[in-house]
């Protein structure tokens, strides 16, 4: 026999072995525990695909917001917060009884509140010079209402308490003056 | 070793070292209008006969240039600085400003002192920090500063005078006309003068008035924390109406001053000289007041 034949000889044995071999394999029972089940059986879903993708919109939207948020903090001047020791601008008021009146308190409550503003520009000397002053003028405010409880028509105790609003009022105005006039000499 | 020399060469060129001289001149009118800028250093402005503004002085070595120009009537002179915050320094210039006497001027300052003399016109004098004088010769002024003294000192023609601190205190001597002097921290003092109408008040300062009243003139005198002192000059023809709400109140025309309140330690006192025609009136929150004539 030659070696040609014996190659044929050994292919064909090969070949009809191979056709005895089966053409499919089952996997056995419970390859995975409880799969059967499971397919049987869906669980329900959590996440839908429509939940799923809005879910991620509103992190997107949360994750920018947040971002700009924090940029544009780091960009803003530092505010001033907090008032200085014994700077309460109190209601305006005669011995408790009466007001000065909407349009005064509303100038007055105007300016004190720009008054943070106003003093930051100011020299350290300078603004010490103004809150302490505006201080005592507040001081004497306290001590003229406390009088005039004890005598409340007193008509030179009310007309006093007139002058230091006025005072309080004309320097919170004189503050305000200031510091436009520093503005305008820095801008020379 | 070579390269020492070339390196320190590079570095003087780099650097201005020096301040810079000036003496420059314009024509001017004769009564026109100069305005001065300069935010460091001092001015000082005169007046001469010449019709010229003339700017002498030394300008700081990081001035970016000055600015010395006519337009009309109006000079203008300015300092210019660099205006980045960094070169805040070496910007000090001293200028020294001749102008026609008649001129008119206006001087604004950040941190420099302001010397007038000699200017019959209008002046507006403004100092951030820095200490203003002048003199008045009946022209209207206006004095604004927030951390220096003012003093005026005049030749009795009448005028209007408008000075303000918050702190430093005014000295007035020999104004006359119409004045009205502030301060937040401060002391007034006025010397001799004679007004048709004063107004003068502090916050935390003394005001001391040794002046005349003129016939129908009204003198308005507050202060919160500080004491009154008035000393009139001649005779004084008006109603007096003096208040404190915690002081004590000297009279030398004779009346004497009552309690305002039991509850309270001020005084009050109202009275009349003369024909009453004038008016005077004295306030003070913590503070004496004691009033007299010569």
């Amino acid at each position: 026999m030659t070696d040609e034949n014996m190659t044929h000889e050994n292919e064909d044995k090969l070949l009809a072995a191979a056709r005895k071999l089966s053409t499919e394999i089952s996997p056995g029972r419970d390859l995975w525990p409880g799969i059967a089940e499971a397919i049987e059986n869906p669980a329900p879903r959590r996440w839908t695909p429509m939940l799923a993708q809005a879910a991620a919109v509103m992190l997107l939207i949360g994750a920018s917001s947040s971002l700009t948020y924090v940029i544009v903090k780091e960009q803003q001047p530092t505010q001033i917060t907090g008032t200085p020791t014994g700077m309460i601008f109190e209601q305006t008021s005669f011995a408790n009884r009466y007001s000065l009146g909407p349009g005064f308190q509303d100038a007055r409550d105007a300016l004190a509140n720009d008054l943070q503003t106003e003093l930051v520009r100011l020299s350290p000397e300078s603004r010490a010079n103004v809150e302490t002053n505006l201080m005592l003028i507040h001081e004497a405010i306290a001590e003229m209402n406390n009088v005039l409880e004890q005598e409340p028509d007193n008509a030179l105790l009310q007309e006093q308490l007139l002058r230091a609003y006025r005072e309080e009022l004309g320097l919170l105005r004189r503050v305000s003056g200031l510091t436009r006039n520093i503005m305008m000499r820095n801008d020379i | 070793m070579k390269r020492i020399p070339i390196f320190v060469l590079s570095c003087l060129l780099s650097v201005p070292v020096i301040a810079e001289e000036v003496d420059k001149t314009l024509d001017a009118a004769a009564d026109g209008h100069v305005e001065v800028s300069n935010i460091s250093g001092s001015i000082t402005v005169s007046g001469w006969s010449k019709n010229q503004v003339e700017v002498t002085g030394t300008l700081g070595r990081n001035v970016e240039e000055l600015v010395f120009e006519r337009d009309g009537d109006q000079i203008t002179i300015r300092v210019k600085v660099p205006g980045n915050s960094g070169h805040r320094h070496g910007i000090d210039s001293d200028l020294h400003i001749k102008v026609p006497q008649g001129s008119s001027v206006d001087v604004g300052t950040v941190s420099a002192d302001i010397d007038v003399t000699e200017v019959t016109g209008d002046q507006g004098l403004r100092s951030v920090s820095g200490d203003i004088a002048t003199e008045s010769t009946g022209a209207d002024i206006e004095i604004e500063s927030v951390s220096g003294n003012v003093d005026i000192v005049g030749d009795l023609a009448e005028g209007e005078v408008e000075a303000s601190t918050v702190s430093g205190d005014v000295t007035l001597l020999r104004i006359a006309g119409e004045v009205e002097a502030d301060t937040v921290s401060g002391d007034i003092i006025i010397d001799a003068g004679s007004f048709d109408r004063a107004e003068f008040s502090t916050v935390t300062g003394d005001i001391e008035y040794r002046a005349g009243l003129s016939k129908g003139g009204r003198l308005d005198v507050e202060t919160i924390n500080g004491g009154v002192d008035i000393e009139f000059v001649g005779e004084v023809s008006a109603r007096f109406d003096i208040d404190t709400f915690n002081g004590q109140i000297r009279n030398c025309f004779g009346p004497t001053a009552e309690r305002t309140s039991k509850y309270a330690p001020g005084w009050e006192l109202e009275f009349t000289t003369g024909d009453g025609d004038g008016r005077v009136d004295i306030s003070t929150l913590n503070g004496d007041v004691k009033i007299c004539n010569e």
